[in-house]
């Protein structure tokens, strides 16, 4: 019997906003801990919370990028539970009414990027709400209490939610891989998984080939590492097939995954909805836009990722180039303005992947557009060889920009084609080593190599191999 | 809507509260009666009226993204029963 595996994805961005969503504490990774709280983030009676305008800009962005609805009027609602770092006993988030419904992430899997062509897949999106973060615990070995440290408290969170419309973990890989893309490229959080600013509870099930109904699914939670993710879901698929094929049944559960042993197991049996007792946060009133807010937004949203990268195949690129290039916003536009420049676009494509990308890790590019098509003009005519061009010649001008084609000249990579010049010096090494050439001429055809290496080094490693191979062989068959 | 004792622990449990065996019946006849009120509602014709989440017409009002008002962490901590002057300090979660 075949299974079908579904899976869908609630997916926590953290917002890169200087303050927190409901109050003006200090919205900071890695402070020292309780350093970035107030009342309102420890939940002191009397507080009231006071909604950020960041927080509803960066979800109208994404949503807008994202394809979906952006709902005029939406509301916050209260979740209730209690944990020592949740300090008012609920989190504000929005239950009823999100801010954006709907809409499609386009993702390419990491077999598909390879080959040629746009994203395929699209996943479709249930809805994104905005919402709080809670404090962190952190519960040392062999001690009788847990630390609480609430600098997290109240950061702001966009909740995105799939449909369930992934079915394999290369898709959640593609998928959560997008995501970060996407979030950086709107600068509307760092995406950074290990620091827990893009984490997905994954809710997984597997039904029988050709079910009409979806199985019962079981949710993991918190995940943080791609590469645990996709062993958590293999696990998770493997144990819920082995429970059908017992003739048993899978329970509705909250799992974890232990990264040490790489299985999942029960943390509670999931709560139904109305345990967390949702209602309307009596604090905060409905968050209003207007047509025309809704629009500057969506006129200043720019190009999106998935175009970049269409973009980038229309002008020849691989597509791993296309990848690479297209995959921050800067390094993209910084790519196309010198692209417009270029003579050999595919070419500079693969000195910006080999060359020009490792450098802006560390430094600014200096060079110009324009100091760039010099320098593919120089290796098209053979002046200045490919190797050369990219090794030598650009890292000196990556260091130190400046005329490019005199520069070539200092470093004497200028490549001669003069003839004359060229069969000057054949003859001359020809005349001095008559054994080698008869020896050449009987059909040793290897030494070759050794005149021409003769001649690099009378020319002082300018002559242009080709023309030069060219002469010498003639000069050889001709002399007798 | 069936209140029955088992649904008043299990809210109690839900909210944290540790309730005396003799107050189970009471709260749960002051359950009935509360819901026995809000029942009178479906005794309207409410076909096309939306919930009132909101007694106020009023919208949200934004604040800019601006950093303000720490509280100082000593002063935090001290209303706290217990901290190591860095974390708060509570029983045992996990």
């Amino acid at each position: 019997m075949s299974y079908e595996t579904t899976i869908g994805l609630e997916t926590h961005v953290q917002l890169a906003t200087v303050s927190k969503a409901f109050c003006g504490d200090r919205n900071e990774f890695g402070a020292e801990p309780n350093r970035h709280i107030s009342e309102v983030s420890l939940g002191y009676p009397g507080t009231l919370p006071f909604l950020n305008e960041r927080q509803v800009e960066f979800a109208v962005r994404l949503g807008l990028a994202l394809g979906s609805k952006i709902n005029r009027r939406s509301t916050f609602d209260r979740k209730n539970y209690f944990y020592a770092d949740l300090p008012k006993g609920y989190q504000i988030t929005q239950d009823d009414r999100p801010i954006c419904v709907g809409g499609a992430l386009p993702i390419r899997t990491a077999s598909q990027q390879y080959a040629a062509g746009a994203p395929t897949v699209r996943v479709q999106l249930h809805h994104i709400h905005m919402e709080e973060d809670a404090g962190k615990s952190i519960h040392a070995a062999g001690e009788a209490f847990s630390r609480v440290d609430l600098n997290r408290a109240g950061t702001p969170l966009l909740e995105v939610v799939t449909e369930p419309d992934l079915h394999s973990a290369e898709e959640v890989d593609a998928f959560m891989s997008g995501m970060r893309q996407l979030v950086r490229w709107l600068e509307i959080s760092d995406g950074n998984m290990e620091e827990g600013s893009l984490r997905c509870d994954v809710n997984v099930s597997v039904r029988k080939q050709g079910q009409a109904e979806l199985g019962t699914r079981c949710e993991i939670k918190n995940m943080n590492s791609m590469r645990f993710a996709r062993r958590a879901i293999a696990y998770e698929v493997d144990r819920q097939i082995a429970l059908l094929e017992k003739g048993e049944s899978v329970m509705q559960q909250t799992r974890q995954f232990d990264p040490q042993s790489g299985t999942t197991s029960a943390l509670r049996e999931k709560e139904n909805a109305h345990d967390y007792r949702y209602f309307p946060d009596p604090d905060l009133p409905p968050v209003v836009l207007t047509d025309a807010y809704v629009q500057t937004l969506r006129d200043t949203l720019g190009i999106l990722p998935w175009e970049a990268y269409t973009e980038l195949l229309a002008l020849g690129l691989d597509p791993d180039d296309a990848a690479l290039i297209g995959e921050e916003k800067h390094h993209y536009l910084s790519f196309v303005r010198y692209a417009r420049a270029s003579p050999a676009v595919p070419e500079l494509a693969k000195l910006w992947v080999n060359r020009v990308l490792p450098f802006l890790q560390q430094r600014e590019l200096g060079l110009e557009p324009e100091q760039f098509a010099t320098l593919q003009t120089l290796i098209a005519d053979g002046e200045v060889s490919a190797a050369n061009a990219a090794s030598r010649l650009l890292t000196d001008l990556l260091e130190n920009p400046g005329d490019v084609r005199q520069r070539a000249v200092d470093l004497g990579l200028i490549q001669n084609t003069d003839t004359d010049f060229l069969k000057h010096i054949a003859r001359e090494v020809i005349g001095a080593n008559p054994d080698k050439a008869n020896a050449y001429r009987k059909g040793k055809k290897g030494l070759i190599g050794f005149f021409m290496g003769e001649v690099m080094k009378k020319s002082g490693g300018s002559a242009e191999p080709k023309e030069t191979q060219a002469l010498l062989r003639g000069l050889l068959e001709e002399t007798t | 809507m069936n209140v029955d004792e088992g649904l008043v622990l299990r809210l109690a449990d839900l909210s944290k509260l540790a309730l005396p065996p003799e107050r189970v019946e009471r709260l749960r006849t002051d359950l009935v009666n509360i819901l026995a009120m809000v029942e009178k509602l479906n005794e309207l014709d409410l076909e096309g009226v939306e919930p009132l989440r909101y007694v106020t017409e009023v919208e949200q009002v934004l604040r800019p993204d601006r950093i303000g008002n720490h509280l100082d962490r000593n002063s935090a901590l001290a209303n706290a029963p217990d901290s190591d002057g860095e974390y708060f300090k509570v029983p045992r979660v996990i």
